[in-house]
């Protein structure tokens, strides 16, 4: 898949607020609030390395096919296909504060 | 603090072979360089208080004092050094090509269609939300764990 | 008491939905688990918490963490100084 492929797919994600393509060398792609955002693309591929760690007793790895990072009014959603690293900042419309 | 990634087992200690040196000792001197062969002066006891004083303290420097002219055995003329410098990287030659190659952990693939599910939707708020309240919980829970601190943590030393 | 935390943990694990459940410090040490969830995972869980706190500007909104799969999804949350995961299974 070419690099315009591969984004043509996330602009579509409904309410997409930015993404980010990462490959080992580093940010292939960025767009919206995610452009050029290098920090967000170095915590991910970190975050990304400590969750593929994360093993669970009689599952295949990986055994996880998505992470998501969900604050107060948005979430990032991540996942790992053919060596790339795909985050997408997508807005939480589940609006409600958490009373604990 | 290190239990991160606790389900590491790091032989460490079952390598002895990394610690061991990689040429050995070609004359291995026990003597160490700092002449523990020095004649500790006898002390009369007739001596005064004053002269038993200043001898001990001449001891004892004289025992932290690293006498670099005894340390003549230490010295290597310059092609010695070469010699060892070239032994040394032979050596390296050697074992670095019989090391695994180190690279970094190639990444899982996770999915083969990361736009559907980048995509769908988000998990639950509900549980979210119960998370949220298990972990506080939790804290309330762990904090009733209180510190009955009877004496002062930092204590002064009395300075005359 | 300690006790407290052991008793949660247990009230945790009586929902039906709720496979796992872990405690952990800000430096990964366990201080209780149940089900799925053990010993082992103390360390990548506080990491993974500690990691995704770097994403939000704002110390007050806390980020929950999920590692989701079809057949169930981890989730981890921060509150004050310890990380709680919770492995709940699809319903």
């Amino acid at each position: 898949m070419t690099t315009a492929a591969l984004t043509a797919g996330l602009e579509r994600i409904p309410d997409q607020l930015g993404y980010l393509v990462i490959s080992e060398d580093g940010v292939l792609a960025s767009a919206g609030e995610l452009e050029n955002d290098e920090h967000t693309a170095g915590v991910m591929m970190q975050m990304v390395r400590t969750a593929c760690r994360f093993r669970l007793p009689g599952s295949a790895d990986p055994w996880f096919k998505r992470m998501s990072v969900i604050l107060e009014d948005f979430a990032y959603t991540v996942t790992v296909s053919g060596q790339k690293v795909f985050v997408v900042k997508r807005h939480n419309n589940q609006h409600e504060p958490i009373n604990v | 603090m290190g239990c991160c990634y606790s389900s590491d087992n790091d032989n460490t200690d079952q390598r002895p072979e990394e610690y061991k040196p990689l040429i050995p000792h070609p004359n291995p001197v026990s003597k160490p360089p700092n002449g523990s062969d020095w004649v500790t002066p006898s002390v009369p006891s007739a001596r005064t208080d004053e002269q038993a004083l200043l001898t001990s303290i001449l001891t004892k420097t004289a025992q932290n004092i690293i006498d670099v002219a005894a340390a003549e055995s230490l010295l290597m003329e310059p092609h010695e050094y070469m010699d060892k410098a070239r032994q040394y990287s032979t050596k390296l030659a050697v074992l670095s090509n019989s090391l695994p190659q180190k690279k970094a952990l190639a990444l899982p693939s996770l999915t083969s269609q990361p736009h559907q599910v980048l995509a769908s939707d988000l998990v639950p708020y509900s549980d979210v939300q119960q998370v949220s309240k298990i972990a506080a919980y939790a804290y309330s829970a762990i904090s009733q764990i209180k510190v009955d601190a009877k004496e002062e943590l930092v204590v002064q030393f009395a300075i005359p | 008491m300690e006790a407290t935390l052991e008793q949660h943990l247990d009230d945790t694990m009586k929902n039906p939905a709720i496979v796992g459940v872990l405690c952990t410090d800000q430096q990964g040490h366990n201080l209780g688990c149940r089900g799925s969830l053990s010993d082992e995972h103390g360390g990548v869980v506080s990491v993974l918490a500690k990691q995704a706190a770097a994403l939000s500007r704002d110390p007050t909104d806390t980020p929950t963490v999920c590692l989701e799969s079809e057949s169930g999804n981890i989730l981890v949350r921060t509150h004050g100084t310890i990380t709680v995961a919770v492995h709940k299974i699809a319903s």
